[in-house]
């Protein structure tokens, strides 16, 4: 929680940084297929995928980490971002799905020519995201917009603590029923699928798959560090300030539901940039991505990681994701099993989560070098104690 | 004892050595196969059944001496993957098992979404994949085979009965998808061409996992007062429960009112209260209860294979399977199709390479337990058709036969 | 092809004349009707099969309406003998080890033997089915309705006196009419009635006509709804063959059968809202507790409510027919009382007891062991029984099967009656008293008893609790344990109505926190509340917007509710400014 930015992080995320950015795409564009060092096009794409999740992770972080506010709904405005470039890489498969109409496939299917006879079956509100940069302004408006109704309602009439939580989970709940139906023109449960080109470039190809993998990770630094300097700022204290006690900020003479209002957008907009990423590397999405489990779950690797501090919700994200990856090849009926242990453990025994892990060996240490001269100074233990219950 | 001759070994056969090394000392020449079922979350209800007869086809496989190619007898090595009902998931794993297990195909998918995430996938690398689960048609990718039945095979075949059977009303339910909404209009088309009024169609939908059927079971009650009237449910699995304790409650019985439930088979039953159920109906191209040698024997091994379930001749641990109350069901046997299917297409075409085998598998045929099978140019199966009336014990008495009735996924083909 | 037509229309006339002829020369004996059900089955011709079939009209013989059934689903059989002859046989329903049975042959119902005298056994697999069509197969089932008229059982006689009367057949009116005499039952009388004025409907004297339409008005006959209508536009249509008066009459009796059906929509929407509310307030009660009066955030609390349905679904095993299942990898067999009827029955008594308390002892459990750590750190409980979900939902699907279990309904609970045609089941009105037996339980349990008055003091003020002497560690202990425990008893309720599988939870979760919260937390008469309105918004919603759009704007109504009441509907008061 310290407020500069020392030395020792900058050369871990400097080296995280040159590995996930440079090392990594090198060894999968310049050594061939078969050298022991080749990254394959297939791992590099997920990875992407599991820095698009640090992307969420951190805006979890920022308002649960930060500000105290746990929204059990974020994975809404990943997936609003996530539908928003969709919808154009949608319109873009152009005549090459399986009914080779101008429209996408499902579409023709639920007969929206006949509903939308003026755009040749097109809904009117699909028809600017032909634009490319169109899609990419919606990718930030319209979860912005979103949180920022939602989320001036709530603040406004003071919602707070496990009220905003559950009411968060209904939202992102009725979101996702909404997007399930066929009439609310997004594809229904099949979503948005079979992507084929972005910016008129092969979707599928090595190629692109690379530069969006490096998309991701630079948006991934990008927000860190963006993260790590507002966190820094005055505005960044009084952030932590609401977290602790919001009323004792609320007297001091600050409005604290804008102050709240103002990082639930800023990350919603973070979720929707992570998911608008996100798509193009799954090459579909659908409502089930919306339901109140997704949320839950990246609520769980921001804990598992680390929250109340940057690199933590990254660690848990991308941790988690590539353990479920290889234990659901490796152990693929007794996984919920380990990753349900692992949980509880975290929860129990590492309540800053792996990132606090150090913290801990060294408190732990401390403590028993205290044990062994504390016998004269009783003192200096109460004190250890109350820091602790502090820190909490 | 066992170091000495293989290091001998390695300076004899060192290609030999490092193939087996992989895997099982023991083991003669595998290929490695793939199968994309969730075992966990919401749909390993009904997808852990097929990863069983999988498992279990195999084994009968590798039994019969597995796979001949290039001269050799080739065993399947089976790669178990957990998509546990997770979409993306669906598209990862399916990934990772043709880029790094590098397996000739993949046997996998139940619901039309996750095929949907993984056809992306499959085209990408050049992959193959069976999809052996009822669906709605209206797609058809030069990389998947579905062994399933279309929309044609399914749904429409029972609404002739139904007519023939005096029905003049037809409630349609079903669960808010795209597989019921594509049935459906298909159906309602159908049941225009063949005079029905649209007052006389009710078209309703719920949400997955909806648990409150009372308002629906009152308006069939309502609709079914006047006799004449049948439902055509495309709910799926699990909301049936709840549906069906309801409508039996209300009094409602396949004599005043049948229905027709296309997702409902054999495996389902096992967590239905089947004689509420009696006398409704089911369409399928494959019934347990179906009586030829083939299926007599299919079933008895299956049985038997749960109680003792292993791959024969690899290295590879079978776990999680039900031993009690199994049965076999649709699904089930198009899966254990697909795999023959595919065994007879590689053998043919002497080559597990995927460009070789598709072209195979076009007019491959097989005699499985429902009767002959053929593969189409458009990756449908043309298969028998059953009607089955459900019966107290679980099962379904076969009340009328479609012979070799061709799948075709577009609707517009098979509604001229 | 003119030769073969005239050789068919022929064959059919001899049968036809045969069976016509031995009709009129023998009278009604028993063995006739079953000559002639032979002699049918064996017919070539489907007009002939027809025929002979409807001849069975006055037949009561018990082997012909047993052979008619049977043939109808396809297990009356043809055995063909050395002779060519076509003997149409049925198998008895006794089988030997190998699964083959005795043959009666339907000529005289006596079993059929081999020539040294011996009864001959037959596979049903080994013969061929009589062939039946579908228009067959419905004139049986007309024949087998009007045999129905005689069931013992009055609610098969109802069915199938509906199911005639629809027809409007005028050749069954003497039957209806015969039946009516000696019919005592109520119900069945009732729907005599309908179905003879309903046939009379039909009439082309508008004499019979108009009396029988305004009968059925009088009768407020929902079945004769559509008939009606139907008539009426064709009526109208047609108003010169019809006469003003039938159209009056079908007016007037149509508005008075759908008025009456406008009251039963009524009640039965507010009897389904009760319903639902039910069933949301059973499934959150046990969260009111652990959430609202605790502060956990049990993620696992819908894995809980599946261990009460696995539970009754053990209890039910255990009452009938024995149960496997297997521990960690082991099957293991429980043998079975192999109870039937009301002994079995009461094994739903018993099963929500133990529902309740496995649930309770789980809740022990896991409070023992996990939260009793967390109390300090409300949120974080959330992140740990998320764990203990995809734990305990791994091992129902290990030890139970990823399949559904399937949990029987005691008899006590099955059926319905019906109000104005919207039917009201027994297991709803169970739910609907059960939710209001726990709810009080719950709240005498809470104001009455000294558990009750710690557990208030605990959950009120932990450290005052505990200075004044009260074992905060034990009540927590307990009050986890109840809640749980309820939990258990909702879920051994709901498998009556609905699924029993791994998952079963999570369809439940979401809406219980979301009871909760709109209830206001910390509330057990606010979670009452908030299940009551949601479950009737819910139910009034869903006839007018389909389910899935109530449910939607029942969600957003709720967000929209919270901003008039951010602590729900009711505010636990408190002095302390955080709340």
């Amino acid at each position: 929680m310290t407020q500069s930015f020392p030395k020792r992080e900058f050369l871990i995320v400097g080296i995280l940084a040159a590995i996930v950015l440079v090392v990594l795409p090198c060894l999968n564009a310049f050594t061939p297929p078969e050298s022991a060092f080749h990254v394959s096009t297939f791992s590099l794409s997920l990875y992407g995928k599991y820095l698009t999740y640090a992307i969420l992770a951190l805006g979890i972080n920022l308002l649960w980490g930060y500000t105290g506010i746990l929204s059990l709904g974020q994975c809404l405005f990943f997936s609003l971002g996530g539908y928003a470039l969709g919808m154009h890489l949608m319109l873009m498969i152009g005549r090459l799905g399986q009914y080779k109409a101008d429209i996408p496939d499902f579409m023709v299917f639920l007969e929206f020519p006949a509903k939308y006879p003026e755009t040749g079956g097109l809904p009117p509100h699909w028809i600017p995201f032909k634009s490319f940069w169109f899609a990419a302004l919606m990718v930030v408006v319209v979860p912005a917009v979103v949180a920022y109704i939602f989320g001036w309602l709530a603040f406004r009439s003071r919602i707070k603590g496990v009220y905003f939580s559950i009411l968060s989970q209904a939202l992102t709940y009725a979101a996702c029923l909404m997007f399930f139906r066929n009439d609310f023109t997004f594809g229904g449960n099949n979503g948005l699928t079979d992507f084929k080109t972005i910016l008129g470039y092969d979707i599928n190809s090595p190629g692109v798959k690379r530069a969006l993998y490096l998309c991701s990770g630079g948006l991934l630094l990008l927000t860190y560090l963006f993260c790590r300097w507002l966190t820094s700022t005055k505005y960044g204290l009084i952030q932590r300030a609401i977290r602790d006690s919001e009323n004792r900020v609320l007297f001091s003479g600050y409005a604290t539901a804008n102050f709240k209002l103002f990082v639930f957008v800023l990350a919603a907009i973070i979720s929707g940039v992570g998911g608008a990423l996100f798509v193009p590397q799954v090459s579909a999405i659908n409502p089930s991505e919306m339901t109140p489990a997704k949320s839950l779950e990246a609520v769980v690797w921001v804990a598992v990681g680390g929250r109340g501090n940057m690199l933590g919700p990254i660690i848990g994200a991308v941790g988690i994701n590539a353990f479920k990856s290889y234990a659901t090849h490796a152990f693929a009926e007794q996984w919920p099993y380990i990753i349900g242990f692992l949980f509880i453990f975290v929860t129990l025994f590492m309540p800053k989560g792996i990132i606090g892990l150090p913290e801990q060996f060294r408190t732990i240490k401390r403590r028993i070098q205290q044990r062994n001269k504390s016998v004269d100074t009783p003192a200096e233990s109460a004190v250890a104690t109350t820091s602790e219950g502090v820190a909490k | 004892m066992k170091k000495t001759s293989l290091s001998l070994l390695k300076k004899l056969f060192p290609v030999a050595l490092a193939t087996s090394l992989t895997f099982s000392a023991a083991a003669a020449d595998t290929v490695k196969v793939g199968v994309l079922h969730s075992l966990s979350g919401t749909m390993a209800i009904s997808e852990t059944s097929l990863k069983d007869v999988l498992l279990f086809t195999f084994d009968e496989i590798n039994k019969g001496g597995g796979i001949k190619v290039g001269g050799k007898n080739y065993l399947i090595e089976p790669v178990v993957v957990d998509p546990a009902s997770d979409w993306p998931l669906f598209a990862e794993k399916a990934e990772q098992l043709l880029v790094k297990d590098k397996v000739a195909v993949i046997f996998g998918c139940w619901t039309s979404v996750s095929r949907k995430f993984v056809l992306p996938v499959v085209e990408r690398n050049n992959g193959l994949l069976f999809y052996p689960v009822q669906y709605e048609g209206e797609e058809l990718s030069q990389n998947i085979f579905y062994t399933a039945e279309a929309v044609n095979q399914q749904a429409i075949p029972p609404v002739d009965y139904m007519l023939a059977e005096g029905k003049k009303k037809f409630y349609l339910l079903g669960s808010d998808y795209v597989y019921p909404r594509t049935t459906n209009k298909i159906l309602k088309q159908y049941l225009k061409m063949k005079g029905i009024p649209d007052s006389d169609i009710v078209e309703i939908y719920t949400p997955f996992g909806h648990q409150d059927y009372q308002t629906i079971v009152a308006a069939i009650k309502a609709f079914a007062a006047g006799g004449k009237a049948c439902v055509i449910s495309t709910l799926n699995g699990d909301t049936n429960i709840p549906f069906f304790k309801e409508f039996a409650n209300a009094g409602l019985t396949s004599e005043n009112c049948p229905v027709v439930s296309f997702s409902i088979s054999e495996d389902e039953f096992r967590g239905l209260p089947a004689k509420e159920l009696a006398g409704h109906l089911g369409c399928w191209t494959y019934f347990m209860s179906l009586k030829t040698p083939e299926n007599d024997k299919f079933v008895k091994d299956f049985l038997a294979w749960v109680k003792d379930p292993k791959v024969t001749g690899v290295d590879f641990k079978v776990t999680g399977v039900d031993p009690k109350g199994r049965v076999t069901c649709s699904p089930m046997n198009l899966s254990r199709i697909g795999v023959n299917l595919w065994k007879q297409a590689a053998e043919k075409a002497d080559s597990f390479e995927v460009d070789k085998v598709r072209a195979a598998l076009i007019g491959q045929k097989f005699k499985g337990p429902a009767g002959e099978v053929t593969m189409q140019e458009n990756h449908h199966l043309v298969n028998n058709v059953f009607i089955g009336e459900t019966l107290p014990s679980g099962q379904f008495k076969v009340i009328k036969t479609f012979n070799a009735v061709a799948g075709e996924p577009f609707s517009e083909k098979f509604l001229k | 092809m003119d030769m073969a037509f005239l050789l068919r229309r022929i064959v059919i006339f001899l049968i036809a004349a045969v069976i016509l002829s031995s009709l009129f020369a023998r009278g009604q004996d028993t063995n006739e009707f079953r000559r002639i059900l032979a002699a049918a089955v064996i017919a070539d011709d489907g007009d002939a099969q027809l025929e002979g079939i409807k001849q069975l009209i006055n037949s009561s013989d018990e082997l012909v309406a047993r052979a008619l059934a049977a043939w109808r689903l396809g297990e009356l059989y043809v055995l063909t003998t050395g002779a060519d002859e076509k003997i149409p046989i049925l198998l008895d329903s006794r089988l030997d080890e190998e699964g083959r049975a005795r043959a009666i042959r339907i000529r005289d119902g006596e079993y059929l033997k081999g020539e040294t005298g011996e009864e001959k056994l037959f596979l049903a697999s080994d013969l061929t089915p009589a062939d039946t069509t579908s228009r067959l197969r419905r004139t049986i089932k007309t024949m087998l309705d009007l045999y129905a008229m005689a069931n013992p059982m009055p609610r098969m006689r109802r069915d199938a006196v509906v199911k005639l009367g629809q027809e409007q057949n005028p050749d069954y009116l003497p039957h209806f009419e015969a039946r009516q005499k000696i019919e005592t039952d109520p119900e069945v009388k009732r729907a005599l009635n309908e179905a003879i004025q309903l046939t009379r409907m039909a009439d082309e004297s508008a004499a019979v006509r108009n009396p029988a339409i305004i009968a059925l008005g009088e009768l407020n006959s929902i079945n004769s709804l559509h008939f009606l209508k139907q008539f009426r536009t064709t009526a109208t249509n047609d108003p010169a063959k019809y006469g003003q008066e039938t159209i009056q009459a079908l007016t007037a009796s149509i508005v008075k059968i759908e008025n009456h059906i406008w009251w039963g929509n009524v009640v039965g929407t507010v009897f389904r809202g009760f319903s639902l509310a039910s069933v949301l307030l059973i499934a959150a009660l046990g969260l009111a507790i652990t959430f609202g009066l605790m502060g956990v955030i049990n993620m696992a609390h819908g894995e809980v409510m599946a261990v009460g349905s696995y539970t009754a679904f053990m209890v039910q095993g255990i009452f009938g027919t024995g149960l496997m299942f297997s521990l960690f990898g082991n099957p293991i067999r429980i043998k079975g009382f192999g109870l039937t009827g009301t002994g079995f029955d009461a094994y739903f008594v018993v099963a929500l007891m133990a529902s309740f308390i496995m649930a309770a002892l789980v809740g022990l459990l896991l409070e023992r062991g996990i939260i009793r750590f967390l109390y300090k750190r409300p949120l974080e409980s959330l992140l740990a029984t998320w764990g203990v979900s995809l734990v305990l939902q791994q091992i129902f699907r290990h030890t139970f099967g990823a399949a559904n279990v399937q949990v029987d309904s005691p008899s006590f609970l099955s059926g319905s009656f019906t109000f104005n045609g919207s039917p009201i089941g027994f297991n709803r009105i169970f739910v609907i008293s059960f939710a209001l037996f726990i709810v009080y339980g719950t709240y005498l349990l809470l104001t009455k008893t000294s558990l009750g008055l710690q557990i208030r003091a605990v959950m009120q003020n932990r450290n005052m609790a505990s200075c004044v002497g009260v074992r905060t560690d034990r009540v927590n202990m307990m009050t986890f344990a109840l809640g749980s425990g309820l939990a258990g008893m909702a879920g051994c309720c709901l498998s009556q109505i609905a699924n029993v599988g791994p998952s079963l939870g999570q369809s439940y979760i979401v809406d219980c926190f979301m009871i909760v919260v709109l209830g206001g937390v910390g509330n057990i008469v606010g979670t009452v509340t908030a299940s009551m309105g949601v479950g009737m918004t819910n139910q009034i919603l869903e006839p007018w917007l389909g389910a899935v759009l109530g449910k939607i704007i029942v969600l957003g109504a709720i967000i929209l509710f919270l901003q008039w009441r951010p602590a729900g509907i009711f505010v636990t008061k408190s002095r302390s400014l955080e709340g």
